[in-house]
C-alpha cells in the first residue's frame, strides 16, 4: 500500500522534502515519522499513516510534495504493524507544533524574520492540479463562478474541511494570479504597492543570468524558509523608511553585576547571561517610550499601542533566521527570563519552536555579540516599528572624569520606522536605553 | 406555406424538453415546443415515473394494511376496482400535463403536437393532424427520449407480452406474471403486481437484481422479494417465447438447464433504447454512437453547431432529473454562458419496498476503480423512528475519502429512502466532510438522523450504536 502525504494542518498542504528518515527495507509503524517537510513556516515531521516494510521510497530530498501525493510504498504482505489510520484530526494539531530546523543556540543573527502572522503566502494556495476527472470539493455556485472566470478549480487550494474550496480561496487564488501577472513592474511601482499592502511579497527575481559563462557554478534551490525570509525582508525594505541610530553603552557595571550574581543563578539551575539583562533594560525603555512598542495601521490611519511587551529574539540557525518571542518581559523576573532564554535555546536545538512561539512580538533584538562585529543596520521586523542591533562588547579606552579608562563598551544600533517615529524620539530612546544598561538596578538581580 | 421562424425549437416535451423550453422562454427567447404524443410530459409523466409511483403508493397501502394486523389494527382484505384505479392514475397525469400546458402558455411557448423531422441543420418539418408545418430555427434541442427495449425474439405482436408502457395501463391482474429483467423497472412493477395479487416470477441474466447498487443496499429488497414474489431467478435467460392459447410459453436457459413454463402475462424490462430513428438526424451533422445515442459534450452540444441534445437521447443515466439539469445547461450553452454538466452526484432511486437510493461514488465503483474509501454504516434497527412504523430493514451509509474525510457517496435503503437521499446529494455536491454531517443538528425523531449517526459511526462515536472499531472497512 502507498503512504500519501496526510493533511498536517493549516499552511501545511505542501512543502519541500528536507529529510527522509526511512529507507527501503525498513520496518515502519503507524505514526512513526518517515520524513520531514519544510514549508514557508516550519519544518514538520510527516508520520506514516500505516505500518509495514518500506518497499519503495517515492520521493527524494528537495522534492516538492502536496497533500495526497505518494511518499513511500509499503510491502503489504510484510505488514509489520496494523494498517490503521491515525485519527485524522489529531495529527494536524500535533504536527503543526513541530518546527524549526537544525539546532542553534540563540546566537545573534543579522536580521530578524518576522514572527508575526502575515498574510498567508499566496503561493501556498496553488497546488499541483488534481488528476483529470477528480472533481474538486466545492459548492456548485463556486464551480460556476470559477468557470465564468476561467479558473481551473483543481489548481485552487481549499481552506475548508476536506479541502473544500470556498469563495475566499477563489479570491485569494485570483489575487495571487494577478500579483504574479503584474510582477515585473518598475521598482517604484513595486515599492508603492508594497507601501499599500506591507506584506505583499514583491516581484519576481530578475531574469536568469548565465553565471557559468565566467566559471563553474553550483545551483541550489532556495529553501522555503529562505524564500520566506527573502520575501519579508523585501517587504520591509520596500515599505519602511528606515533610519538607523548608532550608539555605545558602557556595560562594565552590568557585566560586573552579572558576574556577581551568576553563582546564585547557577544554584537555581540556570546560567545568567547578558541577554536577560538586556531584555529587561529594553523592556524598561519601551515602557517609557510606548511608540517603539507600537504598530502602524496604515489602512485605519491609526497607531496601535500595545500594553504588553513581547520581545523577539533573532536566532541564527543552520537553516536560516528565526525569531521566537519572549512574552511579558516587563513582568518577569530575571530568573524567569534566564530560564525562558535557556528554554528557547533548547527548543531551537530540538526543533520545537512552534508557530505560536514566533507570533505577537512587539520589538525585536538582534544580538551579534556572540559572533563578533560592531555596528550593523538591521531591518525592521514588520509590523513592528523598531529593532535593536547589538554588536560585540569590547574593552575600549574611554574618558571618565577627565581620565582615560578601559571600559567594556557594547555597540548598539536602533533602526526605526520614520513613518511613525521621528529622529528626536529615537535619540531620546537611545539615551534612555544606554542609561538603563549603564545604571542597571542591582535589586532587579536579587533572588527572592 | 411559409416556414415559421423561431430562435429555439425543442423536440420532445418530457422533463428535459419542457424544462429547456421554459428556461429559454424565461431568458426571453422565442421558443417552439414539439411533442409527438397528445399529452405533454413525456415518458416520465405518462408512462414512467409518475404512474408507477401512483401504483406503488397503492401497493404500499395494501402492504401496510396487511402488516397493521401485527400491531392490533386489522383491516379486511382489500378489493380492487381496476377501472377506478386506472382512472385515478389518469386523473393525476391529466392534471400534471394540463399544468405543463398552462405554464407553456403563460410563458408564450408555442406548443405544436406532431412528429418532427429534420430536413437540414436549420429546418424542421412537423407532421401534424392538420398537415405539415416547417420551422426555421436558430437552435434546436433534441429531447426525444427513449423507449422500452423489446428484443425481436419477444416481439410476437401478442398483447400479453408487455413493456412498462402497457404494464402501467393494468388491463388486468394476471394470475402468473413473468418479469424479464430485474432492474428498477422490473422490480418496481413486480412490487405493484405482486401486491395486487399476481404470482410474480422475476428472471435476471446477471448475478443479482438492481445492477449498479451496492449489495448491502439491495439485501432488504431481496428479502422483501423472497416473501412477496413467487420466485426470483438470477443468472437466468429467456431463450424463447411463444403464444400458447391464452398463455405465453416461455423457455428458460438457466443454471440448472432449460425449462418451460406457462404465464398469463410477461413484462419485458430489459432496458431502454433511444428514440433517435426516423427524425431525420442523418440530414444534420449530429453524430450518434453505436447504440444510437446522440454524442454530446458536457455543454450538451452535438457535432452540429445548431443542435443540442439532452436527456435519455444524449446517453448516460436515463433519469428525468438528469435531463432537467441538462436542459438548463443546454440553454446556458446556447446563450453563451460558461456552463457545463459538472454534477458530482446524480441520485438514483428505486421505489421498491423498501426504497433504495444512492448518489455519488458507490462501494462497487470505488473497488472497481481502485479508489481507497472508508464506509460508515448506520443500521436502521438502531433508529427509533424506524421502529415506530415497524420497518427497521434499512441502512444508511457514507462512502468517505479517508484522507480528506470528504463524503464521496451516500447510499440509503429503507422506507422513504428516495426522499432521504437529497441530503446525501447536497453533501456530496457541496464537498461536505463527515464532520460537517456529524455536526449538523438533525430533527428527532426522524430517519434523517441516520445520516448524522452514520457520520458519527465514522468517528466511532455514534450515540445509538456501539462499535469498538472506529471505522468499518
Amino acid at each position: 500500500m502507498d503512504i500519501k502525504l496526510p493533511k498536517l494542518g493549516e499552511g501545511s498542504e505542501s512543502g519541500t522534502v528536507v529529510n527522509i528518515l526511512v529507507k527501503e527495507g525498513d520496518t515502519v509503524s503507524s505514526g512513526q515519522t518517515i520524513l520531514e517537510l519544510e514549508n514557508e513556516k516550519a519544518v514538520a515531521p510527516v508520520p506514516a499513516t500505516a505500518g509495514g516494510v518500506v518497499a519503495q521510497v517515492r520521493v527524494k530530498v528537495g522534492d516538492k510534495v502536496s497533500v495526497g501525493q505518494v511518499l513511500i510504498t509499503l510491502d503489504a504482505s510484510a505488514a509489520a504493524a496494523p494498517a490503521t489510520l491515525p485519527p485524522a484530526s489529531k495529527p494536524a494539531a500535533e504536527q503543526q507544533r513541530a518546527l524549526p530546523p537544525q539546532p542553534a543556540s540563540p546566537t545573534p543573527a543579522p536580521a530578524p524574520v518576522p514572527a508575526t502572522p502575515a498574510v498567508e503566502p499566496a503561493e501556498s494556495r496553488e497546488m499541483e492540479p488534481l488528476p483529470e476527472g477528480e472533481a474538486p470539493a466545492a459548492a456548485p455556485s463556486i464551480r460556476r463562478m470559477a468557470r465564468e472566470l476561467g479558473i481551473d478549480l483543481r489548481r485552487v487550494r481549499g481552506s475548508e474541511r476536506g479541502g473544500r474550496i470556498v469563495l475566499s480561496d477563489l479570491r485569494a487564488y485570483i489575487e495571487n494570479l494577478q500579483r504574479l501577472a503584474f510582477a515585473p513592474r518598475p521598482a517604484a511601482a513595486v515599492a508603492a504597492a508594497a507601501v499599500a499592502a506591507p506584506s505583499v511579497p514583491a516581484a519576481k527575481p530578475a531574469e536568469s543570468i548565465d553565471f557559468a559563462k565566467w566559471g563553474p557554478v553550483t545551483r541550489k534551490p532556495l529553501t522555503a524558509l529562505r524564500q520566506t525570509i527573502a520575501r519579508r525582508m523585501q517587504a520591509s525594505w520596500h515599505t519602511v523608511p528606515r533610519v538607523t541610530q548608532f550608539d555605545e553603552a558602557d556595560i562594565t557595571a552590568l557585566n560586573d553585576l552579572r558576574k556577581k550574581f551568576a553563582p546564585a543563578y547557577e544554584k537555581k539551575g540556570t546560567k545568567l547571561t547578558l541577554t536577560p539583562l538586556i531584555l529587561k533594560a529594553v523592556a524598561a525603555t519601551l515602557k517609557k517610550h510606548p511608540l517603539f512598542n507600537a504598530s502602524l495601521d496604515a489602512a485605519a490611519n491609526e497607531i496601535v499601542f500595545k500594553d504588553y511587551i513581547h520581545l523577539g529574539l533573532a536566532v541564527d540557525t543552520e537553516q536560516g533566521l528565526l525569531v521566537p518571542v519572549i512574552r511579558d518581559v516587563d513582568k518577569k523576573s530575571l530568573l524567569q527570563l534566564s530560564q525562558d532564554v535557556a528554554e528557547l535555546a533548547e527548543k531551537a536545538r530540538e526543533r520545537k519552536v512552534s508557530l505560536d512561539d514566533m507570533k505577537g512580538g512587539t520589538f525585536t533584538i538582534s544580538n551579534q555579540g556572540g559572533i563578533g562585529g560592531a555596528h550593523f543596520t538591521p531591518i525592521i521586523n514588520l509590523p513592528e516599528v523598531a529593532i535593536l542591533g547589538l554588536g560585540r562588547s569590547a574593552l575600549k579606552p574611554v574618558v571618565r572624569e577627565d581620565k582615560i579608562v578601559p571600559r567594556l563598551m557594547m555597540p548598539l544600533t536602533l533602526a526605526y520606522d520614520h513613518r511613525l517615529i521621528d529622529g528626536g524620539s529615537a535619540a531620546r530612546f537611545t539615551v534612555d536605553l544606554v542609561q538603563a544598561l549603564e545604571k542597571f538596578a542591582e535589586a532587579e538581580l536579587k533572588l527572592s | 406555406m411559409e416556414p415559421i421562424k423561431t430562435q429555439i425549437v425543442v423536440i420532445g416535451a418530457g422533463p428535459g424538453g419542457y424544462a429547456a423550453a421554459f428556461a429559454a422562454a424565461d431568458k426571453g427567447y422565442k421558443v417552439i415546443l414539439v411533442e409527438k404524443e397528445h399529452r405533454l410530459g413525456g415518458v416520465c409523466l405518462n408512462c414512467g415515473c409518475i404512474p408507477s409511483k401512483a401504483f406503488l403508493n397503492v401497493s404500499h397501502q395494501i402492504e401496510e394494511a396487511r402488516e397493521s394486523g401485527e400491531r392490533g389494527v386489522v383491516f379486511s382484505t382489500p378489493t380492487i376496482d381496476l377501472d377506478k384505479l386506472r382512472a385515478w392514475k389518469n386523473s393525476i397525469l391529466d392534471r400534471l400535463a394540463g399544468g405543463i400546458a398552462a405554464l407553456a402558455q403563460k410563458r408564450g411557448v408555442q406548443v405544436i403536437y406532431g412528429r418532427a423531422y429534420f430536413e437540414d441543420s436549420t429546418t424542421l418539418r412537423i407532421e401534424t393532424n392538420e398537415g405539415q408545418i416547417f420551422i426555421k430555427y436558430d437552435k434546436a434541442i433534441v429531447a426525444v427520449g427513449s423507449k422500452p427495449a423489446l428484443p425481436k425474439a419477444f416481439d410476437l405482436g401478442n398483447p400479453r407480452i408487455m413493456t412498462s408502457t402497457e404494464a402501467l395501463e393494468i388491463e388486468e391482474i394476471p394470475g402468473d406474471l413473468l418479469i424479464v429483467g430485474g432492474g428498477y423497472i422490473g422490480m418496481e412493477l413486480g412490487t405493484v403486481y405482486a401486491t395486487l395479487g399476481s404470482k410474480v416470477v422475476v428472471v435476471e441474466a446477471a448475478d443479482s437484481i438492481l445492477g449498479g447498487a451496492d449489495p448491502d443496499l439491495i439485501r432488504p429488497v431481496l428479502r422483501y422479494a423472497e416473501k412477496a414474489f413467487k420466485e426470483l431467478r438470477p443468472k437466468t435467460k429467456v431463450a424463447k417465447m411463444s403464444t400458447a392459447g391464452k398463455k405465453i410459453k416461455v423457455t428458460f436457459d438457466g443454471a440448472d438447464g432449460a425449462k418451460e413454463e406457462l404465464y398469463d402475462r410477461v413484462l419485458i424490462s430489459v432496458g431502454r433504447v433511444p428514440n433517435g430513428e426516423n427524425i431525420g438526424l442523418e440530414n444534420t451533422k449530429v453524430e450518434r454512437d453505436e447504440k444510437g445515442f446522440i454524442k454530446v459534450n458536457n455543454r450538451m452540444e452535438t457535432a452540429d453547431p445548431n443542435i443540442c441534445a439532452i436527456g435519455d437521447i444524449a446517453g448516460g443515466v436515463m433519469l428525468a432529473h438528469k435531463a432537467a439539469r441538462e436542459a438548463r445547461i443546454a440553454i446556458e450553452a446556447i446563450i453563451g454562458e460558461a456552463t457545463e454538466f459538472d454534477q458530482i452526484a446524480v441520485p438514483a432511486v428505486v421505489f421498491t419496498n423498501p426504497e433504495v437510493a444512492w448518489c455519488g461514488l458507490t462501494e462497487g465503483e470505488a473497488k472497481a476503480k481502485g479508489i481507497k474509501v472508508e464506509v460508515a454504516r448506520f443500521p436502521w434497527s438502531a433508529s427509533g423512528r424506524a421502529l415506530t412504523f415497524g420497518r427497521t430493514d434499512g441502512l444508511t451509509k457514507l462512502i468517505v475519502d479517508p484522507e480528506t474525510e470528504r463524503i464521496l457517496g451516500v447510499g440509503v435503503v429503507g422506507h422513504n429512502a428516495g426522499e432521504l437521499i437529497s441530503e446525501g446529494v447536497l453533501a456530496v455536491e457541496m464537498g461536505a466532510t463527515v464532520r460537517d454531517l456529524a455536526e449538523t443538528v438533525h430533527p428527532h425523531p426522524t430517519l434523517s438522523e441516520t445520516f448524522m449517526e452514520s457520520a458519527e459511526v465514522f468517528f466511532g462515536e455514534a450515540t445509538h450504536v456501539f462499535s469498538k472499531r472506529r471505522i468499518e472497512h
